[in-house]
C-alpha cells in the first residue's frame, strides 16, 4: 500500500514537473482559470448584491462553498490531472500500453497529465477561503480534512463518468459535461436543493457529498456529520473502483468503442 | 462498356458558380455533422436528461428567490426568470465543443494532413459544428418542451416562440464561432481550457445566462447589451419577457453583425496560426 503511494506521488510529481516545464504556457493557463474564476465570483457578488440572500444563504456562506470546491477542483487538477481525459484516453485506446504494466491502471491513468490551469483554482480558492469565507484559523485542520473527503467523492465520480468511455463512442464530450455539470451543481446554496433535486445532490452529482455537507461540518461539526462524510467516501470509492474494474474487463475483451467526441 | 457509376455525374455537369458550389459544400458538411450527432443519440439523450436537471436546480434558486422577497432587494419580473433561464440554458447546451476538435488537430499535427486537402479546414469544422447545433438544439428542445409543458409555468405567445427558436439558431452560431476563436488558440498555448472558460464566464456574467443584463447599472447593462455575449444568450432570451417585433429585429441585427465580426476575426487568427505553424511547428 505504501509502496502504491509513493509510486503514484512519484508519478504525480514527474507530471507537475512536466507541466511547469513551459514556464509561459504555465503562466497564461493559471491566470486564465484566475480570471474565470474571478469573473464567476463577480457573477456571485453581483447576485447577492442585487438579492441579499437565498434560502438563508448569505455572500460570506456561498464565498466558503465557492473556497472549498476550487480547491477540491485545483488539487484534484494538480495532483489526479488525468481524471479530466480519461474517456479520452480510454477512447484512443491508449490503455494498451498501460495494460501491459505492473502498477495500477487506475493510477497510471490519474496521475499522467497534470493541469497548468489547476493552480489557478488552487490560488483563487485559498484566496477566497483566507479572505471571504468567515473562517478561524483554528479551523484549518478541520477545513483539511473536509476538503479530503469533498476530493475522493470528486474523483470518485469524475472516475466513473470517465469510465463511461467504456460503453459509450461520444464519452469525451459527455463525461466532461458531467464533471463540469457536478461542478456547477456543487456551486449553489445548498437551500435551493429541495425534493427531487436533493436526491440527484446526493446520488448522481453528489455534490452534496463534494461541498455541502463538508461546508455543513464546517460551520457546525458532528460526529453524525462525521459519519456521513465517511460512509460517502467508502461508497464512491467502492463505485468507482467498480465500475472501473468492470469497464476494463470490457476493455480487455476488444469491445470498448474508438474515439468520437 | 457502361460505367459501373451513373449516379456520380461529370464534373462539367457539377459546375457551377464557385460560391454557390462552396455553399453546397458546406451544407453537405453541415448535414454530415448533424448526421454524426444523431447517431450519438445515447449522448442526446443524456443530455436532454442534463437539461432537466439544470433546469429543476435553476428553477428552484429564482423560485426561492422570488418566494424569500428580501427588503431592498431586485424586483422579478411577472412570472418570475424560470423561462427566461430556460432559453438561454437551451442555448448553451445546445453549442457542441468545436474548442476541443480543433485543440486536438493543431496540438497533434493531425491538421497537417488537412491542410492538403482542397477544403478550407476551419470552415469545414465550423459547418460540421453548426450541422451538430442543429441536432443538439433539436433533442434539447423537446426536453425543453416537455418540461415547459409539465411545469404549467406561463411562457410568451407563439409568434414569440418562433421569434425565439430563430434567434436561438443564431445565437448558437456566435458562440460557436466564439468557442472556434478559443480552440483556435492551441496554436499558441498548450490547452484551450482557460480560454474556453473565460469565454464561457463572460457569456453567463455578460450574455446574462442567469438573469437578463438588464438587472445590471445601466452602464454595465448597456456595454453587455451591445457585446456578442449578450447577442447569444440575452437577447434571444429577453423575447421571453418583452416579446415585439422591433426587438426581435434589433436581435437580429446584432446577430448578423457579430457573426460577421467574429468570421473575419477568425480567418485573421487561423491564418496568424497557420503561418507559425508552418514557420516553426506546434
Amino acid at each position: 500500500m505504501t509502496h502504491s503511494i509513493l509510486n503514484y506521488l512519484y508519478q504525480a510529481a514527474a507530471a507537475v514537473r512536466t507541466s511547469l516545464a513551459d514556464r509561459t504556457n504555465f503562466v497564461l493557463q493559471m491566470a486564465g482559470m484566475t480570471l474565470n474564476n474571478g469573473f464567476f465570483l463577480l457573477l456571485w457578488f453581483m447576485f447577492f448584491k442585487g438579492f441579499h440572500r437565498v434560502g438563508g444563504w448569505s455572500g460570506t456562506d456561498v464565498a466558503l462553498l465557492l473556497g472549498v470546491m476550487m480547491t477540491i477542483v485545483g488539487v484534484a487538477g494538480v495532483a489526479f490531472g488525468g481524471y479530466r481525459d480519461m474517456a479520452a484516453t480510454i477512447l484512443s485506446g491508449e490503455l494498451d500500453a498501460l495494460l501491459t504494466q505492473p502498477k495500477s491502471v487506475l493510477g497510471r491513468i490519474l496521475s499522467r497529465d497534470s493541469m497548468a490551469n489547476a493552480w489557478g483554482d488552487l490560488f483563487t480558492g485559498i484566496l477566497v477561503l483566507v479572505g471571504f469565507a468567515g473562517l478561524r484559523a483554528s479551523q484549518a485542520p478541520l477545513l483539511a480534512l473536509v476538503t479530503a473527503v469533498g476530493l475522493t467523492v470528486y474523483l470518485s465520480i469524475t472516475v466513473m463518468f470517465g469510465s463511461l468511455a467504456f460503453w459509450i463512442r461520444g464519452a469525451r464530450s459527455l463525461s466532461r459535461d458531467l464533471a463540469d455539470f457536478t461542478i456547477m451543481v456543487s456551486s449553489y446554496p445548498g437551500s435551493i436543493f429541495t425534493g427531487p433535486s436533493r436526491w440527484i445532490i446526493f446520488t448522481l452529482l453528489p455534490a452534496g457529498f463534494i461541498v455541502l455537507t463538508p461546508v455543513r461540518m464546517l460551520r457546525e461539526p458532528g460526529l453524525a456529520t462525521l459519519a456521513l462524510l465517511a460512509a460517502a467516501v467508502a461508497a464512491y470509492v467502492a463505485l468507482a473502483a467498480g465500475v472501473f474494474r468492470l469497464g476494463l474487463a470490457r476493455y480487455r475483451r476488444g469491445s470498448t468503442p474508438v474515439m468520437g467526441h | 462498356m457502361r460505367s459501373m457509376h451513373p449516379a456520380i455525374p461529370e464534373p462539367s455537369a457539377r459546375a457551377g458558380a464557385p460560391a454557390l458550389n462552396a455553399l453546397r459544400n458546406l451544407l453537405a458538411t453541415a448535414r454530415m455533422g448533424a448526421a454524426g450527432t444523431l447517431a450519438g443519440w445515447p449522448v442526446l439523450l443524456g443530455r436532454g436528461g442534463f437539461y432537466v436537471v439544470a433546469m429543476f436546480i435553476l428553477a428552484q434558486l429564482w423560485d426561492k428567490v422570488a418566494a424569500e422577497r428580501v427588503p431592498g432587494a431586485l424586483a422579478l419580473p411577472a412570472g418570475g426568470l424560470v423561462v427566461y433561464v430556460g432559453v438561454t440554458e437551451w442555448i448553451m447546451m445546445s453549442t457542441p465543443a468545436i474548442h476541443l476538435r480543433l485543440e486536438d488537430d493543431i496540438r497533434s499535427g493531425a491538421l497537417e494532413t488537412h491542410l492538403l486537402r482542397p477544403k478550407l479546414y476551419l470552415t469545414q469544422k465550423i459547418a460540421e459544428t453548426i450541422g451538430g447545433l442543429v441536432a443538439r438544439s433539436g433533442a434539447i428542445a423537446i426536453a425543453a418542451a416537455g418540461l415547459f409543458a409539465l411545469s404549467g409555468r406561463a411562457g410568451p405567445a407563439a409568434p414569440a416562440w418562433a421569434a425565439i427558436v430563430v434567434l436561438a439558431l443564431g445565437a448558437g452560431v456566435v458562440i460557436v464561432l466564439m468557442y472556434a476563436l478559443a480552440g483556435l488558440s492551441a496554436f499558441w498555448i498548450r490547452r484551450t481550457l482557460p480560454i474556453y472558460l473565460i469565454v464561457q464566464k463572460l457569456l453567463f456574467l455578460m450574455g446574462g445566462l442567469f438573469a437578463p443584463v438588464s438587472f445590471y447599472p445601466r452602464w454595465l447593462a448597456r456595454l453587455c447589451e451591445a457585446s456578442p455575449f449578450a447577442a447569444a444568450l440575452y437577447w434571444p432570451g429577453v423575447q421571453v419577457l418583452t416579446p415585439s417585433a422591433p426587438l426581435f429585429r434589433r436581435a437580429l441585427e446584432l446577430q448578423l453583425l457579430w457573426i460577421v465580426l467574429l468570421s473575419v476575426l477568425a480567418a485573421l487568427v487561423w491564418r496568424a496560426g497557420l503561418r507559425k505553424v508552418l514557420r516553426q511547428g506546434v
